[in-house]
């Protein structure tokens, strides 16, 4: 690296620096220490991703055994209570461990490179969220060591299932560990989701207006909104249902006049803007890539903003309608089934959006495009049978039936799936500065798309034909066999396509036989394919000026006044924080809080229960201290001096 | 794999002919609880919109997906330079993307139409009096006046069906007439379930705390298609259904359903055991129905119960009386039946040539057994028990099947349920419930022939 540093030592700061009682790692800190203290916004990125590619492995071994239990009538792979936790955890790992981490690992590594920031705007904050993150996950899959096991409730847990009366196992822990994972995670989307706001709108380099950001910033801005507005309903639900678990208080508890609706609106109100939660950052990927292998703008940018914008807020209208089923009566069904048609229309627009923009243009079929096109086929499949669900009176035979289950798989691997591979593939040589190898990447489409639709093209003619959702087995003569085993084939090939994907995604840090990228080897649109590959540390050496919203192409190809220009390089050099311990231990702190709650109560040998708030006290003082001592320990840093367009 | 090739027929046949056989198999579209297959106005209005919407869908996804395959063949770059061309950089076009639009929501409105009908008809029993209405959804005035009423409870892990009018309850197997309206009300006494009967009518959840409705009229000429009212619909009260649906159909085989047996589920996860909670619902003609209701308030109405021998009355032919018979235990009654008219004082122990034993020993031995090894304590016999912990068993003979509809009720699936329930559905509440431990007699029955036979013939001679 062409660069020389100096310790930053401001005359006021340095009197800061020989105060600190503990001192933060600078700059030469490496290896483990490294990792667990930094707050480069890509590597946590980097971590975001493998992280949620290990839980996606652990995730897709719960959904193969699932398939399996299901090969034939009656099977005995697995016991009903241990399907039951299999479908449990599949679902709550794949929606809060694998989807939103990999959008977030993506917002993280692309956001600030796509609006010329050198970091998000709180980089600890950042930090702390990657550690919630871990240690939320970690939470939920310790619940397989303790009293009952995993949860077994479903991934929306519907209440009274949830209650304590009607555990099948005596001080099953499972749903209190499932409630503490989620409050822990959610305090990691809430963290993060204010750190990307913050940044995109106050860091954007000078002259990237909001109508010059990439889509997939946006996406990132909307997603970010909904997240901080949908997960104030599941945490008092989750408040709610950890003191009716805990103190015994009745806000779901029928039989003492609580209301189990009460539990499924405050879930939907979360659950279905989740659902945006997980699929815009898809579409934001997709919007990037269809354009840049078509080599043509994006077909009325201002509407696929416009109505990513609608659909995000129109989720927050639609909830009701995983509750149809319910007994709502007939205007509050018929207005939630107008409603969710209407959502249709901004969905919908998008598809045409991405067509109009391959009009015209030269397609190229590299692995990212495959993605990309995967992801509109499949995703309008699970649009349409989207439709479908909005009308009651189909719903009424589709609702908990495969069916169903065969609709949000389209939607959620089909859509949200593909398009985060497809940002691996187009974004990797930028994180890795290699390319990936194009045939195995080829390779792992068509398994994955086969294998795919072999498993849950099925699923909607088994939902039709009466087989019933979250049933551990069936039994023979109701003609389900056949299907069943045709998905169970098609999971195994799927999980194959994964595998190797996530091999080659891994492997594409460390093979040092692949070709090198350069900085922009797919003739890119955004900013961030201006920059060398991998990235440097310091992301621009001089901060760009920018002048037009396809950055990188404009500069290519664009008249000499669209070009970017950049900030006067200043003395000063570029000021780069320290390390900080404080994000790993407030993450550790609140890590150690949940697990003293979920191990307070213990019955005394004469059958009394015995709270002892001990654990939770010290190490909620942990996470306390934690923040104190990150509020104290000063900005420390360092500068670098990189050549001018060393970049 | 290979062995997996080698045990799976059906496997093998998918590899010798994929295409053949999934046509053949797509083909079908009756089974046991296929939504495609309605037989009912309810589920053929929800058939109907569904077919709709599917259409649509279609036409959707050929011109959408259409024009996707002609763009990407029209502008793929066929060569290495054509990839480095530099087409024109248009916006989007402001004409089109609103023309878009509007035909989306076009389309949308087309199917929110029937959907807004759909849900009034899924939630309200048309009216009587609304001729207009009652003419187009082609019913006759008679099927809503006529209309039962059903209370539906669901316990983990089976169903209670109470029918308020005529006084009776019944677990499992929901007896309903064919050409009536029947109005659901849905309640539960635990956590969430849904009633579903996919032929009848799609799914509505049982809400712990509130009482939902739904209702289904079945068609009685789509159940009965060519045949006659006696083969579609067996007689559930003398046993011609169970005994029909016993000969006739293999449980195994769903292609020749009894046209008035159908097939349901619960829709909603409730806990270990949900996969195990179906339960069948059986279509009756009108005679026959109103034949079932009298046989189950007779066997449910306390004073016609079997009362003790009173050396004072003279007791008719055929009546019924419990006395003490001693080879059956010390103190142990059974019942017996008059052949002749008797004076008073004439006794079975007196006059045994004017009775006769009622049932067979092994009869009256398990229902000895049935006190005994308290399965009384949660399963109600010849009253309407509501309340009990576990499913009704009046008139369980005439029952079509057992364990919530989970397997055929014979002696062969009875004795295995009685021995080891567990094994067959594992974590239901007989077996795991408060209060049973290894110490309780039902967790003592797999080396006990002897008493399972005596249980099975008390229970199945409840017909």
């Amino acid at each position: 690296m062409a660069t020389e540093s100096i310790k930053y030592l401001a005359p006021d700061s340095e009197n800061k620096a020989k105060t600190q009682v503990f001192p933060r790692p600078g700059q030469h800190t490496t290896g483990l220490v490294d990792w667990l203290t930094t707050i480069d916004h890509k590597k946590i990125g980097l971590m975001y991703g493998m992280t949620a590619l290990f839980f996606l492995i652990v995730g897709g071994l719960e959904a193969l055994l699932i398939r399996s239990q299901l090969w034939d009538h009656n099977m005995d792979v697995l016991t009903n209570r241990q399907y039951n936790q299999m479908f449990t955890m599949h679902g709550t790992t794949m929606v809060f461990l694998v989807i939103m981490p990999l959008s977030a690992a993506f917002f993280n590594f692309i956001m600030p490179l796509q609006i010329g920031a050198r970091d998000v705007a709180f980089p600890r904050m950042n930090a702390l969220s990657l550690w919630c993150f871990v240690g939320g996950g970690l939470i939920l899959n310790l619940s397989w060591f303790f009293t009952g096991g995993s949860p077994a409730i479903g991934w929306f847990g519907y209440a009274p299932l949830t209650d304590t009366r009607f555990a099948e196992v005596i001080g099953d822990m499972g749903p209190d560990f499932w409630i503490f994972s989620l409050q822990i995670l959610g305090v990691a989307s809430l963290l993060a989701s204010f750190n990307f706001i913050t940044t995109i709108i106050n860091m954007r380099a000078p002259g990237m207006t909001m109508m010059r950001l990439p889509v997939f910033t946006w996406m990132t801005l909307i997603v970010s909104f909904l997240i901080i507005l949908a997960f104030p309903a599941i945490t008092i639900a989750l408040v709610e249902l950890m003191f009716d678990r805990t103190y015994g208080t009745n806000f779901y508890d029928f039989l003492e006049g609580g209301k189990p609706h009460l539990w499924q609106h405050l879930f939907w109100i979360f659950g279905h803007p989740e659902v945006y939660i997980l699929i815009l950052p898809a579409m934001g990927i997709v919007s990037e890539v269809i354009p840049v292998f078509s080599r043509k703008p994006l077909f009325g940018y201002g509407l696929v903003i416009f109505s990513g914008a609608i659909i995000g807020f129109m989720g927050f209208a639609v909830w009701s309608h995983h509750m149809f089923t319910t007994g709502m009566g007939v205007v509050a069904t018929s207005a939630f089934a107008m409603l969710t048609m209407l959502i249709a229309i901004p969905t919908g627009v998008k598809i045409f959006n991405w067509i109009g923009t391959m009009w015209g243009g030269r397609i190229r079929f590299d692995t990212p495009m495959l993605f990309a096109l995967g992801f509109i086929t499949m995703f309008m499949i699970g649009g349409f049978t989207g439709i479908m669900h909005s009308s009651v009176p189909i719903d009424a035979q589709h609702q908990d039936s495969y069916f169903v289950v065969a609709h949000f798989h389209y939607v959620l691997i089909g859509g949200a799936l593909f398009g985060l591979f497809c940002g691996f593939y187009f974004w990797l040589p930028k994180m890795t500065g290699r390319m990936l190898n194009e045939k195995l990447g080829k390779f792992v489409f068509t398994l994955m798309f086969l294998g795919f639709n072999l498993t849950f093209f099925p699923m909607h003619y088994l939902g039709m034909i009466g087989q019933p959702r979250r049933t551990h087995t069936y039994n023979e003569g109701h003609g389900f066999e056949t299907w069943n085993q045709i998905a169970t084939i098609g999971a195994f090939i799927l999980g194959v396509g994964i595998v190797i994907g996530i091999y080659q995604f891994v492997t594409a840090f460390f093979n040092k036989k692949l070709k090198p990228a350069g900085k922009n080897p797919w003739d890119a649109r955004t900013l961030e394919w201006a920059l060398s590959s991998p990235v440097k540390e310091y992301n621009f050496a001089r901060t760009p000026i920018i002048k037009a919203r396809d950055q990188a192409w404009e500069n290519n190809y664009g008249p000499r006044e669209n070009h970017a220009e950049k900030e006067p390089l200043d003395d000063h050099g570029v000021h780069m924080p320290d390390r900080s311990w404080w994000p790993l231990v407030t993450a550790l702190g609140l890590f150690g809080l949940a697990m003293g709650m979920l191990f307070h109560r213990t019955i005394d040998p004469s059958g009394e229960l015995v709270r002892d708030y001990t654990v939770p006290i010290l190490a909620g003082s942990v996470a306390i201290i934690g923040m104190i001592m990150w509020a104290l320990e000063g900005p420390g840093g360092y500068h670098l001096f990189p050549k001018e367009n060393d970049e | 794999m290979i062995s997996l090739l080698a045990k799976h027929p059906v496997l093998r046949n998918l590899f010798s002919g994929l295409f053949l056989f999934l046509a053949g198999s797509c083909s079908r579209i009756d089974h046991k609880q296929s939504a495609l297959d309605p037989k009912g106005l309810v589920s053929q209005n929800q058939y109907d919109v569904f077919m709709l919407s599917v259409w649509i869908t279609i036409f959707l996804f050929c011109t959408v997906g259409g024009c996707l395959l002609y763009v990407l063949w029209r502008y793929r770059a066929k060569t290495a330079e054509e990839a480095k061309e530099i087409p024109p950089q248009s916006h989007g076009n402001s004409m089109v993307e609103t023309g878009l639009i509007i035909a989306s929501s076009i389309i949308l409105v087309i199917l929110a139409v029937p959907t807004l009908q759909g849900v009034v008809l899924l939630n309200r029993v048309p009216d009587a009096n609304d001729t207009e209405s009652l003419e187009k959804l082609g019913l006759d005035r008679s099927q809503i006046d006529g209309a039962i009423t059903v209370n539906v409870t669901g316990k983990r892990f089976f169903w209670i069906f109470e029918y308020p009018q005529f006084g009776i309850v019944t677990a499992n197997e929901l007896v309903f007439p064919a050409t009536k309206a029947v109005r659901i009300n849905l309640r539960t006494e635990d956590v969430i379930h849904s009633f579903w009967v996919p032929k009848l009518a799609g799914k509505m959840d049982l809400m712990p705390g509130q009482e939902n409705f739904m209702w289904f009229i079945a068609d009685q000429k789509k159940i009965m298609g060519d045949s006659d009212a006696a083969t579609a619909m067996p007689a559930v009260h003398d046993g011609t259904m169970r005994s029909k649906v016993f000969a006739k159909q293999k449980f195994t085989d769903e292609f020749e359903p009894v046209g008035g047996l159908f097939y349901g589920q619960c829709a909603e996860f409730c806990g270990n055991s949900h996969a195990y909670m179906s339960f069948r619902a059986l279509a009756q003609t009108d005679e026959d129905f109103d034949t079932w209701v009298k046989r189950f308030q007779n066997a449910q109405n306390p004073n016609l119960q079997t009362k003790s021998y009173d050396p004072k009355t003279s007791y008719n032919k055929n009546s019924f009386v419990s006395f003490a018979d001693n080879k059956l235990g010390a103190g142990a009654n059974r019942e017996y039946r008059s052949v002749r008219k008797t004076s008073p004082g004439q006794s079975p122990q007196v006059a045994p040539g004017a009775w006769e034993k009622a049932h067979s020993d092994d009869y009256e031995k398990g229902k000895q057994l049935f006190s005994s090894l308290q399965c009384v304590q949660c399963h109600a016999v010849n009253r309407t028990g509501l309340g009990a912990k576990g499913p009704n068993l009046t008139l369980y003979g005439l029952r079509t099947s057992l364990a919530a509809g989970w397997m055929r009720n014979d002696e062969e699936s009875l004795s295995k349920w009685l021995k080891n329930s567990n094994e067959i559905k594992f974590g239901n509440l007989m077996w795991n419930g408060e209060g049973v431990d290894d110490r309780h007699p039902l967790r003592n029955l797999q080396d006990d022939d002897e008493k399972v036979n005596q249980l099975i013939a008390y229970l199945l001679g409840q017909s």
